[in-house]
């Protein structure tokens, strides 16, 4: 009996069916050795990793650079009307010759579609629109770029000012714990239960539409995911040995909420602005959309697009620059956001 | 044994009164909310410029007659009680520009079933393509099909849904006129499809995204390691045993969808003229109608809170932990 099972036991071969494989190689991550570095450095050597998280900061920078330097690239303004010239399609120099933007536009009519080029129609040889030009015989391509500045501004500034209400109100509210944490956190609560767009609409609507109004009325709205994230970071931190030492050393209490926790939770700060950048480009568009964004002669991105739409299909071409630089400057953040976040924070799982 | 009888019904009463207590302090939570929202929107009121009255024709005898006729000549302690007791009766007053003195509740009944409609159709489409495309980047991982599927998520979720609304509309309403452009009545289902398609991306990319990183991580579980040893395999692995567990958590995506929903209807029910409560709120925006806007501001938030409250107690049901944390809070 003992000598059959031995041989048995020698003569099995395994088969294919008896196991197989997890292939879960891909998981056995050996983390690469390398020197201490500073924080700093780790953080852009993982972000440069991300590729998509590049590919929107490259992006950003040049919707940024544009948003900026576009304007005064040719003699034309943001509110300089012509309307001899209006309506005119793309023309480029030199591009023009390899029939790409070369002012042609194609019209339906009831005979069927034509193919027009009202610059020679109208004698305009010389007269160039990057983008084209709108109803009024503004210069698209000004016209965009000065509406990327406004939004970009807008939206950098409410973000901004959020961060600062937000984090020192979570800040404060983790710190200080009990009673106070108590209160702030039933208004947090209260606040986080009210629509924004409701409150924004409506504040825009007592107080008319200005800059400064509407980034007032966007900072109202985006503090309160801020002071989560600030509040649980504080008291993930308060517990810890730092934070006794400074106080034994008799720091006071907004010393060490501003000087010793602060600096430690900028990493998920910075992500979380990033990610209300877009936020508020979307709800200052939106705004703009429902006749609340920036009055006329100023432009943004969104009410380039509201003017847009109203022509959209006669003149699709009117509507597709800055309904693509938005659509990029919301992606392009929503991906540098994603690709901090990873950097900033390595133990975050992946999502 | 005994232990363990003991122990269960004893379980199970302090899980119900953690239970109820969560319940109540989120109900607490919800109606000071909207409290606070009443008295926001009565204060917004009262600061918006202009009168209802003030046309030029009106002598002043005429305009105290209608100011009396209103109460708008009450203290204004008694008009903010009358208010927050007309606003909960159901009575929000009457239109004074879009359709003059029509009851704002009639403007709203005909057009929330088209709203409610197309909300409800945006999120059905969303889910189902955002399970499949999250399922599928699982499954196919680090393969073309899910750096696919990442790009289209990441997509949906950044690039808000009135840029598909106008891409849509144009390419298939105008270009190829599949679909009607505009809303029309006879064809309520054909003109809802480009609205609740481009409503559905924002979802579609959530859960899209959610479904994926849940299920790898529930597919690297030694629970599914073990299923898989016990020679299950092939739907009965995936359907009760991975994607069960996958999906509990997916309710956390809810929230941020239903605002979403909520602003994107606004803009998608303008562009393709959909008569339902975002494009009246618009209107009533652009035409100054005051009376509209606060009270469609208030059924906005009502509706809002209400959902927030839903979704936080779903929470509470499903998963056990948040309830325990919040009464360590």
């Amino acid at each position: 009996m003992a000598e059959t099972a031995v041989l048995t036991k020698e003569s099995y071969v395994p088969t294919d069916a008896d196991f197989k494989l997890k292939n879960n190689v891909s998981d056995n991550f050996v983390d690469s050795n390398f020197a201490s570095q500073s924080f700093f450095k780790e953080v852009v050597a993982r972000f440069k990793k991300k590729k998509s998280a590049v590919l929107g900061l490259v992006f950003v920078l040049i919707i940024t650079f544009f948003a900026f330097v576009g304007p005064i690239m040719n003699e034309y303004t943001y509110s300089g009307q012509d309307l001899s010239k209006k309506n005119l399609a793309p023309r480029i120099p030199v591009i023009e010759y390899t029939g790409l933007f070369d002012g042609h536009e194609n019209i339906s009519t009831t005979s069927g579609v034509k193919t027009v080029n009202l610059y020679f129609d109208n004698k305009l040889t010389d007269t160039f629109f990057w983008f084209g030009s709108d109803n009024f015989g503004r210069d698209i391509w000004t016209r965009t770029w000065s509406g990327a500045q406004v939004s970009l501004i807008i939206a950098v500034a409410a973000a901004i000012i959020d961060m600062i209400i937000g984090m020192s109100y979570g800040l404060i509210s983790g710190y200080f714990g009990g009673k106070v944490d108590m209160v702030m956190q039933r208004i947090l609560e209260i606040a986080n239960g009210i629509p924004r767009l409701v409150i924004v609409t409506l504040l825009l609507l007592v107080f008319k539409p200005g800059m400064i109004t509407i980034i007032v009325a966007l900072m109202l709205t985006e503090w309160v995911g801020m002071s989560r994230i600030a509040r649980a970071e504080m008291l993930k931190l308060k517990e810890q040995e730092f934070v006794l030492a400074s106080r034994t050393l008799g720091a006071g209490s907004m010393h060490i909420i501003f000087s010793e926790v602060l600096p430690n939770i900028i990493g998920p700060i910075i992500t979380q602005i990033m990610f209300s950048i877009p936020t508020a480009i979307f709800t200052e568009a939106f705004l703009s959309f429902v006749g609340l964004g920036i009055p006329v002669p100023r432009c943004s991105l969104g009410s380039l697009i509201s003017e847009g739409f109203n022509s959209f299909t006669t003149h699709p071409y009117q509507i597709i620059p800055p309904i693509v630089v938005m659509a990029l400057l919301m992606l392009s953040f929503n991906l540098v956001a994603d690709g901090l976040r990873e950097a900033l924070d390595p133990k975050l799982k992946e999502m | 044994m005994d232990s363990a009888t003991l122990f269960v019904p004893a379980f199970l009463s302090f899980i119900g009164a953690a239970m109820k207590k969560y319940v109540i302090k989120r109900v607490v939570t919800a109606a000071f909310t909207l409290l606070a929202i009443t008295l926001i929107l009565f204060i917004l009121m009262q600061l918006m410029p202009g009168s209802p009255f003030n046309d030029e024709k009106l002598n002043d005898a005429q305009r105290a007659s209608l100011y009396a006729k209103y109460g708008l000549d009450q203290p204004i302690i008694v008009q903010f009680f009358r208010y927050v007791f007309n606003m909960f009766r159901g009575d929000l007053g009457v239109s004074y520009k879009i359709s003059k003195n029509t009851p704002i509740t009639q403007l709203i009944a005909s057009r929330l079933p088209i709203s409610v409609g197309v909300g409800f159709a945006a999120v059905l489409i969303g889910a189902v393509a955002g399970l499949l495309l999250g399922l599928l980047a699982a499954f196919k991982r680090d393969t073309v099909w899910d750096t696919l599927a990442t790009i289209i998520s990441v997509i949906g979720v950044s690039v808000p849904s009135y840029v598909f609304a106008l891409a849509l509309s144009y390419q298939f309403g105008f270009k190829l006129k599949w679909f009607p452009m505009l809303f029309s009545a006879k064809d309520v289902i054909g003109s809802s499809v480009l609205p609740s398609i481009s409503l559905s991306m924002f979802t579609m990319a959530s859960i899209a995204r959610f479904t994926r990183a849940e299920m790898i991580e529930v597919l690297g579980s030694d629970y599914m390691l073990l299923a898989e040893a016990k020679g299950l395999s092939g739907k009965k692995l995936i359907f009760s045993h991975a994607l069960r567990n996958a999906l509990i958590p997916i309710i956390t995506v809810l929230a941020p969808l239903v605002v979403d929903l909520m602003t994107g209807s606004l803009v998608v029910e303008k562009i393709f003229s959909i008569p339902g409560v975002g494009s009246l709120l618009v209107n009533a925006i652009q035409s100054n109608d005051y009376n509209v806007v606060i009270a469609l501001s208030f059924i906005y938030s009502a509706m809002y809170i209400g959902i927030m409250l839903v979704v936080d107690i779903l929470y509470g049901v499903i998963d056990p932990r948040i309830r325990v944390a919040k009464k360590e809070d």
